[in-house]
């Protein structure tokens, strides 16, 4: 079937879902590129300082591209990024996380946890029923097959020896955090009714277990089990965030607020 | 190749691995170009935070593309160093960190807030594609190769600072006054960029005989002021009195008067001996530091993979 509604033909609820979709997908990627960028010059090599810096560019440029069809639905960047309550964001607790210096074991399990994610997300979007979203989908879930494959390297490498322990700890650290993930959209029922995603929450978060555990068991890795597993208060979904968000939150508009909200700058736009 | 020969033979990409060259030529092509590369790394650090703190999703999406880009530039030019036999890319990366390694004076100083942003990424950068633009016929090819796609990309970049400036300058009249500020407190530094002149530089004349410098720093200096004064003079910036910056109407060409400038504060930055200095060294250095078992896991790794590891052979 293919894509054929538009900003206009939604109704009040339709359009409620749709944000909320978007919303996730934007924040999401938007601060997984915050804090991927703190890796920039401080990578193990210059070839993975590239790489790394590649892929945080690359969620850069999805959360433009989900905050862009907020703004065909009537938002603006300003109250997008620079002036909505930190308490309105919705991306999960796990792209949050500040890193431990020196931790690229976090980076890399962070990575693969949330490109794995996004892959199957993506891939559920595919066949959307919003025609702006479908139009986008393809870009972003080639550039997702590439970091999952960075992510996939990487792991694969650093769980062959003693950096093994590392990967570990940082697994049993960020995978409660990534079980916020799948958490329940408010408007999961207007969601997949519409065919705005193709795939129920609840069946993505099956698929994504059954994906990454038996990976990272293959690894020699303990994966801790998701329905026992202690799960941090704050899920990040529902605006709950931990007490890293509004220092980062505050960082990154730092200049925003100096500046005294200029109008945020256009450049150097490729057609779409 | 001897070096009588060398200096007869100096010219636009004259040279080559392939080629027998001198050691002093090979010295000197590796100081220069692994400070050129070294400069890339710190520009970037210094830049990095403002990719965070940059105030538009588009100028964020072009910074990080900016410091990925520095970093893409300092493998090219650790390459095209490592290509003269002198020295390897993890010593010359291991005398970075261990404050050895030089770059450029301006990298050694703090960069606090985006009013200064275009210190660096407008003026800065606008002096380093200058020089780097008469480079791309520097005698080291693997030297001009490099500067060429260097020079294409340095040039989104400058362009880039100068629509932060231009922001900035049509700003309130506080954002406008702090830019001001920051420009005066950047001003000397960045003429200082070109180093000191002619009769002060220690290694100008042999660079310039061998072809790997084709202009002096005083040339270079005069003209970038010729370029620059104009341009920050558009955007309503006003040019500190000193040092001393004089219009030469027979030469039709800037000249600043040197005793203006501080060159003891110069030659501390340039034995890497500022506060600056060992504030971004050492930072960089400790992050380096804290990942030093990724590339021990690494080397392993792949040591493992050269020779087969018994669970590999299965």
């Amino acid at each position: 079937m293919a894509a054929s509604l538009t900003p206009e033909d939604l109704d009040e609820t339709q359009r409620a879902a749709i944000e909320e979709l978007l919303f996730r997908m934007a924040d999401d990627e938007y601060v997984q590129g915050e804090r991927l960028i703190e890796w920039q010059i401080y990578a193990p090599t210059l070839e993975s300082d590239l790489a790394l810096a590649n892929i945080a560019q690359d969620e850069f440029g999805h959360a433009r591209l989900w905050y862009d069809l907020l703004e065909e639905l009537g938002h603006t960047e300003a109250e997008l990024i620079w002036e909505r309550p930190a308490d309105e964001f919705k991306h999960t607790t796990l792209v949050e996380l500040p890193f431990e210096e020196g931790d690229w074991a976090d980076v890399i399990v962070r990575c693969y946890l949330f490109d794995s994610a996004e892959r199957l997300r993506l891939e559920s979007l595919v066949d959307t029923s919003y025609a702006p979203l479908a139009d986008r989908v393809g870009k972003a879930l080639s550039e997702e097959r590439y970091h999952l494959e960075n992510a996939q390297s990487w792991l694969d490498r650093l769980t062959d020896g003693d950096s093994l322990e590392h990967v570990q700890d940082a697994l049993e650290r960020l995978f409660p955090h990534a079980l916020s993930l799948f958490g329940e959209p408010e408007y999961e029922a207007e969601i997949v009714e519409n065919g705005f995603r193709t795939d129920a929450i609840d069946d993505l978060r099956v698929e994504w277990l059954e994906t990454v555990i038996p990976y990272l068991e293959s690894l020699g890795l303990n994966v801790p089990d998701p329905d026992d597993a202690e799960r941090p208060t704050p899920r990040g979904r529902d605006g709950t965030h931990t007490e890293h968000w509004d220092e980062l939150a505050a960082d990154f508009r730092k200049t925003y607020n100096e500046l005294e909200a200029p109008e945020p700058a256009r450049i150097g736009r490729e057609r779409a | 190749m001897d070096l009588e020969t060398v200096k007869e033979r100096a010219g636009p990409r004259q040279f080559a691995p392939k080629d027998d060259m001198p050691e002093k030529y090979r010295k000197a092509a590796t100081r220069m170009i692994q400070f050129h590369a070294n400069s890339e790394v710190m520009g970037g650090y210094l830049e990095k935070p403002f990719i965070r703190q940059a105030p538009s999703i588009d100028r964020k999406l072009a910074f990080s593309a900016k410091v990925q880009d520095e970093i893409g530039h300092a493998q090219l030019l650790y390459r095209a160093a490592e290509s003269l036999g002198i020295k390897t890319r993890e010593e010359m990366l291991d005398e970075l960190a261990n404050g050895e390694g030089k770059f450029l004076n301006c990298f050694h100083y703090p960069m606090e807030s985006w009013h200064e942003v275009p210190m660096i990424a407008f003026f800065v950068d606008g002096a380093a594609m200058h020089r780097q633009a008469t480079l791309k016929n520097t005698s080291w090819t693997p030297y001009a190769h490099a500067m060429d796609k260097v020079c294409f990309e340095e040039g989104f970049h400058v362009k880039h600072g100068e629509s932060i400036l231009s922001e900035l300058m049509n700003g309130s009249k506080a954002t406008q006054e702090k830019t001001q500020e920051a420009f005066e407190l950047w001003w000397p530094r960045i003429i200082q960029f070109f180093g000191p002149t002619n009769d002060k530089s220690v290694h100008n004349d042999f660079a310039q005989q061998v072809g790997l410098k084709t202009k002096s720093n005083d040339e270079l200096r005069d003209t970038f002021l010729d370029t620059y004064v104009p341009k920050a003079e558009k955007y309503g910036l006003e040019i500190p009195e000193y040092p001393r910056i004089e219009y030469d109407e027979a030469e039709e060409t800037y000249h600043v008067n040197e005793d203006d400038l501080d060159w003891d504060e110069f030659w501390t930055i340039a034995k890497n001996d500022s506060e600056g200095s060992h504030e971004q060294i050492g930072s960089r250095a400790h992050a380096q530091a804290a990942v030093e078992w990724v590339r021990e896991s690494m080397d392993s790794w792949e040591q493992a993979s050269n020779t087969g590891t018994p669970q590999a052979a299965d």
